[in-house]
């Protein structure tokens, strides 16, 4: 008996889980409910790149998006408290139009990519060696300017959000 | 039976517009930020499909997607920081309210 099925349904129930998951985050009204959703959306991204067979990528996927940047925004949501807005004030007035000009240009794109039919190559497993000699060796530059820029990032976030101590004090 | 190409594509896809429509159509800050993510993350699906299925060197793709990791990183702590001095201006993350800047 073989399992050649498991990978096609492990595949659905991860498509399911990020688009339903994805499309919540847009539609529902209670903002920490949305965070969480999306945190569930990078999870199923997770297992998405698992099955590509790219695992450090996975990897990095839970640790930075589900860990990091999910707690980042949900600082965020804590900080700007906010009761929940009617749902007639939910979306913006040009949500028709943006509608039209989002389908306008999915739906071409979404049968343009139904024609790329070829299979995706079984995952060999084991791509950190790969990935860490690309990272540092041919790609050393931009790898030492993306420190740079995580270090100008933290510098600019903390000096946007540093209180101003001469002003507070004349307060 | 394995997974075409296609559908890893066609998911990433979905994602990418699902993010869009969010960022043009939600009014508070805080989800624009989501959205934005979600984009990201889409973008990286299809980095990471097309690099399996056409990377002539190996792991190419993968390299993108840890840079735009760092950029998404460093993106939202930004764009966080933002919001949360908009806030302290004006009690208020949605985006219609902060038209301080308008011209």
């Amino acid at each position: 008996m073989t399992l050649d099925f498991v990978e096609p349904v492990v595949f659905g129930v991860l498509a399911a889980g990020v688009i339903v998951a994805g499309a919540a985050v847009v539609l529902i009204n209670r903002i920490t409910a949305a965070a969480l959703l999306m945190a569930f959306t990078f999870l199923c991204m997770a297992g998405m790149f698992v099955l590509l067979g790219a695992e450090t990528i996975a990897a990095f996927q839970v640790l930075i998006y589900v860990g990091a940047i999910t707690v980042l925004i949900l600082y965020g949501v804590m900080f700007t408290p906010q009761a929940d807005r009617p749902y007639a004030l939910f979306f913006q007035k040009q949500t028709p139009l943006a509608g039209v000009v989002v389908a306008a240009a999915a739906i071409p794109v979404l049968l343009l990519s139904f024609s790329f039919v070829g299979a995706v190559p079984k995952p060999g497993g084991d791509d950190l060696p790969a990935l860490a000699t690309s990272v540092f060796v041919d790609f050393a530059f931009p790898f030492e300017v993306a420190s740079v820029l995580l270090l100008a990032a933290m510098v600019g976030a903390i000096v946007l959000v540093k209180r101003d101590e001469d002003s507070e004090a004349r307060r | 039976m394995s997974v075409p190409l296609g559908a890893f594509i066609a998911v990433s896809a979905t994602l990418f517009f699902i993010g869009t429509a969010g960022v043009l159509v939600r009014r508070n800050a805080v989800v624009i930020l989501m959205c934005v993510e979600l984009m990201l993350n889409a973008a990286n699906l299809a980095l990471v499909a097309f690099s399996r299925r056409y990377g002539a060197v190996d792991e190419r793709g993968s390299v993108f997607v840890v840079f735009v990791f760092v950029i998404a990183a460093a993106e939202v702590a930004v764009g966080l920081a933002i919001v949360l001095s908009a806030y302290r201006n004006r009690p208020t993350v949605d985006v219609d309210e902060i038209r301080a800047m308008k011209g």
